[in-house]
């Protein structure tokens, strides 16, 4: 028993003494931020790297600009209300003044939690959400659908190069994505990708979309883009879902692909066109600069942010050499327009391009894929589908409002088709 | 020396915790003779034994096999030495053949592909010791897998050993099939395929008839004859005086001395054994006899297997009397008592207590009618008694419900403590304390609180299976006593024995069994062993029915008691 | 010949309960050792990071109140789970299905206030709800062993499966948008559970900061009686008799397949009755609302050898644990919050072969052969 003990005290006194020579590094804090993670901040790819990712980057940046941020984690939390308040508090209680969740699923507890009093001080913000305050609560998002048309002229661009057509003398294009018409995002996503295809091809595209009924799979992403290859003939293959699967079964089956998230030219060298990609540090600093600055002010300076190509916070991935010559001119002249404002996606404007390469706009009428005008020719209408599937009038302006693209549309435009099993 | 002892034990000494199981013990065996070991429960006869067989090691002493020193640390070693015991309980793989429980325990090369692969790799070169031990590899694991497959081969080679020893096993059966006789000669069967000399046997009596046992007595001789050194361990003092040449009496974990057989008595061993005299006589006290407390009509019951175990059985049990029931093992009485106490669907047939027929009731109803069942299976534990909890709380096992609280939520565990203690008390239980999980417990003793619970709660009809059932003479004789005072206070009592000669003299009648069938009912003072011999064994049918008056023959009729009482 | 050193394995008997406390002492602390050194390679200083787990964080919280009542909330369920599933486990009833009964216990719950709405005021909700998710539970749990006695199916395998079933219909109520599911928030487009606490809130005795939940002192007085149930009815010897020997309950007369049946209706009924608690802490249903308890619970009963004074003292040291170690990951980037689970797991071990120990010794003998 003695000789247990004292191996016990040895070890003991061994961890003590090594305890000592690891110490942590100081300095004035400018600002403690606190994130909430779904998975594990260790994680070398996916959803919460990207977010780790994008807070790390803008920290550095603020560091370079003189101010000292210090990060506090609480990783693998789970969309469960207990579990994420918990997380909250233990944030808050370590002093961190700017919260952000990263997942949908926090949303009530974010909510509630900026309610209390005794967190007043504190900021939330929530990523993908939709609600928010006036003083310490916003939601925080980006236009993808803007990266995801632009892909689509690339995606179209290709096809049309590839001069591969059906049966039915159309060029076939496919989607992986991870949900339908149930979440805007991907639905969004899926119309802005194929409208952007429309603006090379016309009414010969047909984009085909496949849903796997979760964020990320790979197993089921693989099959899905290799369903879409081998039954549908689909020269293209596009994603709204989290791993590079897809484009590397496009490079097996020697067709082409647009990947998400990051440039997935890594992947499939062969096969990877442009993809759609989130710079999530353009958000994480502006939201920790203001609150360093002026945290007052953080409603009224940053608020709900919505931001798209213009600010930087969504873009595509570097143009491959995979794609034809002429892509990044058609791809700037697009992102220009958009930029500029002067067009956005979801309007009743179609872009297309003359032989010159010259952005042709007309005129027309956004119709669902079941023949419903959503976006009338003539911009004086604008719909979304109620629970029956007829259209329903709602405000708009120029071209649909936000809300309809973060939240009601419930449509596919004409040109997709949706595969079941 | 030339004839050196099969055994010989020097200054054993064997303790588990606080408790000594066996101070310097010594003990001898001669070549070719059978010994038999005697001793009550817990004299650690089965303890000493064990260390021969390799499951314990003794604290210390010395052990000799043929002359030399040895230290046996395994049943391997045991077995390597020629040593082989059959426990008390069957170590068996029930779901094998009698064959395949004995190819079991074989020793096959475990690598023998690795040791011909060296030698091929030592004798070839380059390309050609890769082909060749490849080959060998090949072959090797396929003649490595067929040793372990199980080949026709072994049903021949068990057959075999049992014809040599005048065995009849079937070698394809399984064991889940076998009757316990079958498979206590299964177990002799495997111990004597190992080669074993040396054969250790613990209480093999204990659960056969008195035909099985003889013919066991019959494999013994012969082995013996063919120079098998034997231990028996037994109760049993006429079994001891039939088999062996001498008798090693253990008391409390002591060695007490070794007579030889011819120069003993049942009087003698006895004496050494308990240390005391005690009476063998069991009283039969005379106990004006009343009207029938239960009566049992044409009863029949089917068993586990859907075979009919008790076949239109009629009888019945007055106050103030002990029936005994007498039969081969398994050929109803287990049926029998389940369905008395209401564990068991009844085909057909009444069962009439105290003009009342209960047939159907609830088994809690059929207790609280006063009807005690208690059975005592063969492994002693498991019905009747929850192994793991107190003997508190077993006491109160029938009665919590209804007892003296009937509408308390509460369990009056204060009523089982002093029952507990009443019972350790009048019958002498060794225990720590009342709270003492009764699987802690030595058979005896767990039987002792058993019958004691059942005597406690105050029945009129006690069933009884074998409550002396492994049972030292000291504590038989305190049971007889307790269901004696039992009858004389005018319970009925239905008594299910083995010992014919205990049942003899103590029941007033006794009713055999054949096959499920009533081969008569006998007063215990008008026959005699032989003709009960003869029933259990269907030889002798006493019943028959008299065509003239609708009754039968052949059941014994109480002469102060007429007929119309009865019904 | 030569001597040679033998070990082979004895029983013990008669342990005091100073021996037992200290192994388990030394069992956990050098589980907590091997954590150290773990932490050690991962560059992180193992003082801070166990001051930090044993203080649930308390040292350095800006609101030390909330800490301790995140911890209860933790606490609660858990304690009543392993509590409700060492019922069934003293009956040799293997209910392994805490994770669907919870999930059942707190959908039923839920479904009060969201479908129906305040029904007469906050306390009658709350008995309703309780009531609901007690009831939904037990017949959930109640169909395990209601198979168990009629057909002799096997409950591990129906519990176990009976898991993924509350959880897979759990998901659908989530991801389903409908006019009928009224589990949903009408706000969202996108489908999330709606928060029961518009409507009802679980009532609270606030101390300064701090308030304690009602659900505490009521799982106190659970375990309470859950003691008093287990040791001194008659229930509680029924279910005693059954799991040792359940040829001799039915010897003595009682009615087994009841008694089965009874038992496990009463260990749904509490494990739904946390998952209720649960919900009150949480406000919205979720997949993940259970926290592992269903699982962890089997763990906790075991580890206490199905005693309720020890279910509660493993139920504590297992959710400091858990809790400390998420409050310390907060200032650790090279260890997340998952690193609970691995010094779960090795205090597991740790106890088990302190068990093992405990009950039989290793004995040397040097001897000639």
């Amino acid at each position: 028993m003695k000789k247990v003990l004292s191996l016990f005290l040895a070890v003991l006194m061994l961890t003590g003494v090594l305890a000592l020579v690891s110490c942590g590094s100081g300095g004035a804090v400018d600002l403690t931020v606190g994130a909430v993670y779904i998975g594990s901040q260790t994680e070398p790819a996916g959803y919460t790297y990207a977010h780790a990712n994008g807070i790390k980057k803008a920290i550095e940046a603020l560091k370079k600009e003189g101010y000292n941020v210090k990060l506090l984690v609480r990783d693998n939390v789970p969309e469960e209300d207990a579990a994420v308040t918990e997380a909250i508090d233990a944030l808050a209680g370590q002093g961190c003044e700017l919260i952000f969740g990263i997942s949908f699923g926090y949303l009530n507890a974010f909510s509630s939690a900026a309610e209390k009093p005794e967190y007043k001080d504190i900021v939330f913000s929530h990523a993908t959400g939709y609600l928010s305050n006036e003083t310490n609560f916003n939601n925080y998002f980006g236009r993808i659908y803007q990266a995801r048309y632009l892909s689509g002229i690339a995606a179209g661009l290709k096809a049309k190069a590839n001069g591969v057509k059906g049966q039915d003398n159309k060029y076939h294009i496919g989607y992986v994505s991870a949900y339908g018409t149930e979440y805007a995002e991907t639905c969004s996503g899926i119309n802005a990708f194929t409208l952007g295809v429309q603006a090379i091809l016309g009414d010969e595209a047909l984009v085909h979309v496949k849903t796997i009924n979760t964020w990320g799979d790979p197993q089921k992403e693989k099959q899905a883009a290799e369903a879409l290859i081998n039954t549908y003939g689909c020269v293209v293959i596009g994603q709204h879902c989290d791993s590079a699967q897809p484009q590397i079964a496009a490079q097996n089956a020697g067709v082409f692909g647009c990947g998400y998230n990051s440039d997935m030219t890594e992947s499939a060298k062969d096969a990877h066109l442009v993809a759609p990609i989130w710079n999530w540090d353009v958000y994480y600093k502006l939201a920790m600069k203001t609150v360093i600055t002026d945290r007052t002010a953080f409603m009224e300076d940053v608020g709900n942010y919505y931001g798209g190509l213009k600010e930087g916070f969504v873009d595509i991935s570097p143009v491959s050499k995979n794609c034809t010559s002429d892509t990044q001119d058609k791809v700037d002249a697009v992102r220009e327009l958009i930029i500029s404002g002067e067009w956005d996606v979801f309007s009743n404007v179609k872009l297309s391009f003359d032989a010159d390469g010259k952005v042709v706009r007309t005129e027309s009428a956004l119709v669902t894929n079941e023949g419903k005008t959503v976006i009338s020719a003539d911009n004086s209408s604008y719909y979304v589908l109620n629970d029956a599937g007829e259209p329903v009038a709602v405000e708009g302006g120029a071209s649909a409002v936000d809300s309809i693209i973060k939240g009601s549309m419930n449509y596919f435009v004409a040109g997709i088709e949706v595969e079941n099993d | 020396m030339a004839d050196a002892f099969a055994i010989e034990l020097k200054n054993i000494k064997k303790s588990f915790g606080a408790v000594a199981a066996n101070r310097n013990i010594n003990l001898s065996l001669r070549q070719g003779e059978i010994l038999a070991l005697l001793g009550e429960n817990g004299s650690g006869k089965t303890t000493l034994m064990n260390m021969l067989s390799g499951i314990y090691r003794p604290d210390g002493g010395e052990i000799f096999v043929n002359g030399e020193r040895v230290d046996i640390a395994s049943p391997e070693d045991a077995k390597r030495l020629g040593i082989g015991m059959v426990h008390q309980h069957y170590r068996l793989v029930e779901v094998f053949s009698a064959a395949d429980n004995i190819w079991l325990g074989r020793n096959c090369p475990k690598y023998p592909f690795r040791e011909k692969l060296k030698s091929v790799c030592a004798e070839k070169k380059g390309w050609r010791r890769l082909t060749a031990g490849g080959k060998v590899l090949v072959c090797g694991a396929g003649a490595a897998f067929s040793e372990r497959l199980l080949r026709k081969k072994r049903y021949q080679e068990v057959e075999k050993i049992c014809s040599a020893f005048g065995f009849s096993i079937d070698p394809a059966k399984k064991v889940y099939n076998m009757a316990v006789s079958e498979k206590q000669t299964l177990e002799i069967v495997k111990v004597l395929y190992y080669g074993a000399r040396i054969i250790i046997l613990d209480e093999p009596t204990a659960v056969l008839t008195v035909q099985e046992t003889e013919k066991l007595f019959e494999v013994l001789r012969r082995m013996k004859a063919e120079g098998h050194s034997i231990i028996i361990i037994t109760h049993k003092l006429n079994e001891v005086l039939a088999i062996s040449d001498r008798v090693a009496v253990l008391r409390k974990g002591e060695y007490v001395g070794t007579v030889e057989t011819a120069e003993a008595n049942e009087q003698m061993l006895t004496d050494l054994m308990v240390g005391h005299r005690v009476d063998l006589n069991i009283e039969r006290p005379v106990v004006e006899k009343k009207k029938p407390l239960l009566e049992i009509r044409n009863l029949t019951v089917r068993n586990d297997e859907g075979v009919r175990a008790i076949d239109d059985v009629s009888f019945y049990i007055r106050g103030g009397e002990i029936l005994g029931v007498a039969g081969i093992a398994g050929c109803g009485q287990r049926e029998l008592c389940e369905a008395i106490a209401g564990l068991r669907k009844i085909e057909s047939g009444e069962m009439v207590h105290k003009g009342e027929n209960i047939v159907g009731l609830m088994p809690r109803e059929i207790i609280e009618k006063g009807i005690s069942m208690s059975f005592i299976p063969e492994d002693r534990l498991g019905m009747g008694l929850a192994p793991s909890l107190s003997i508190t709380d077993n006491m109160l096992l029938k009665t919590y419900k209804t007892g003296s609280r009937p509408f308390s939520p509460f369990v009056d565990r204060r009523r089982g403590r002093a029952e507990a203690a009443r019972i350790i008390e009048e019958l002498g239980v060794v225990t720590p304390s009342t709270e003492t999980p009764v699987r802690r417990l030595s058979g005896g003793n767990v039987q002792k609180v058993l019958v004691g619970r059942e005597i406690q709660s105050g029945p009129n009809v006690i069933v009884t299976a074998y409550p002396v059932r492994g049972l030292d003479i000291h504590s038989s004789y305190a049971i007889y006593d307790i269901l004696n005072r039992q009858k004389e206070s005018g319970v009925g009592i239905l008594f299910v024995g083995e010992d014919l000669d205990v049942m003899l003299a103590l029941c007033d009648k006794i009713m055999v069994l054949c096959h499920g069938r009533v081969m008569g009912i006998v007063h215990a003072s008008k026959t005699s062993k032989e003709e009960l011999g003869l029933m259990m064994t269907g030889t002798l049918n006493l019943v028959r029915d008299d065509a003239d008056a609708g009754k039968k023959t052949g059941i014994a009729r109480d002469t102060n008691i007429r007929e119309d009482d009865v019904r | 010949m030569k001597t040679m050193k033998r070990f082979h394995i004895v029983r013990r008997e008669g342990v005091s309960l100073r021996r037992k406390c200290l192994y388990y002492v030394i069992a956990i602390f050098s589980a907590l050792l091997l954590g150290a050194l773990l932490l050690l390679t991962c560059g992180v200083n193992p003082l801070d990071y166990y001051a930090k787990v044993f203080t649930i964080g308390l040292s350095t919280a800006r609101f030390p109140a909330k800490q301790v009542e995140n911890f209860l909330n933790a606490l609660v369920p858990l304690v009543l789970t392993s509590l409700a599933l060492s019922v069934a486990y003293k009956m040799r009833f293997w209910n392994v299905g805490g994770e669907g009964q919870f999930l059942i216990g707190a959908t039923a719950a839920a479904a009060i206030p969201l479908g129906l709405g305040s029904v007469g005021g906050t306390v009658p909700t709350l008995l309703l709800m309780a009531a609901a998710a007690m009831l939904a539970s037990a017949l959930w749990g109640g169909i395990t062993a209601f198979f168990k006695v009629k057909f002799g199916t096997n409950e591990t395998l129906l519990t176990l499966m009976l898991n993924y079933v509350a959880l897979y219909f759990v998901s659908f109520l989530g991801e389903t948008k409908g006019k009928w599911n009224f589990f949903l928030r009408t706000d969202s487009d996108r489908p999330i559970f709606a928060s029961v606490f518009d409507t009802v809130a679980m009532p609270a005795l606030r101390i300064g900061d701090f308030s304690l939940s009602l659900a505490l002192p009521l799982t106190v007085l659970i375990c309470v009686f859950l003691w008093f149930y287990l040791k001194k009815t008659k229930q509680g010897y029924e279910i005693a008799v059954i799991g040792d020997s359940p040829g001799t309950a039915r010897y003595a007369g009682m009615k087994t397949g009841w008694i089965v049946v009874r038992t496990m209706l009463l260990s749904s009924a509490l494990v739904g009755l946390a998952g209720f608690f649960k919900l009150m802490t949480s406000g919205s249903l979720s997949a993940s609302i259970t926290d592992n308890v269903g699982w962890t619970g089997v763990v906790v009963a075991w580890l206490s050898k199905l005693e309720p004074l020890g279910i509660v003292a493993t139920s504590v040291l297992i959710c400091v644990l858990r809790f400390g170690c998420s409050q310390a990951s907060v200032n650790v980037s090279a260890v997340d919050s998952r690193f609970s689970d691995i010094l779960q797991g090795v205090i597991l071990f740790a106890v088990l072969a302190a068990d093992f120990l405990l009950r039989f010794k290793i004995a040397k003998k040097e001897e000639a052969c």
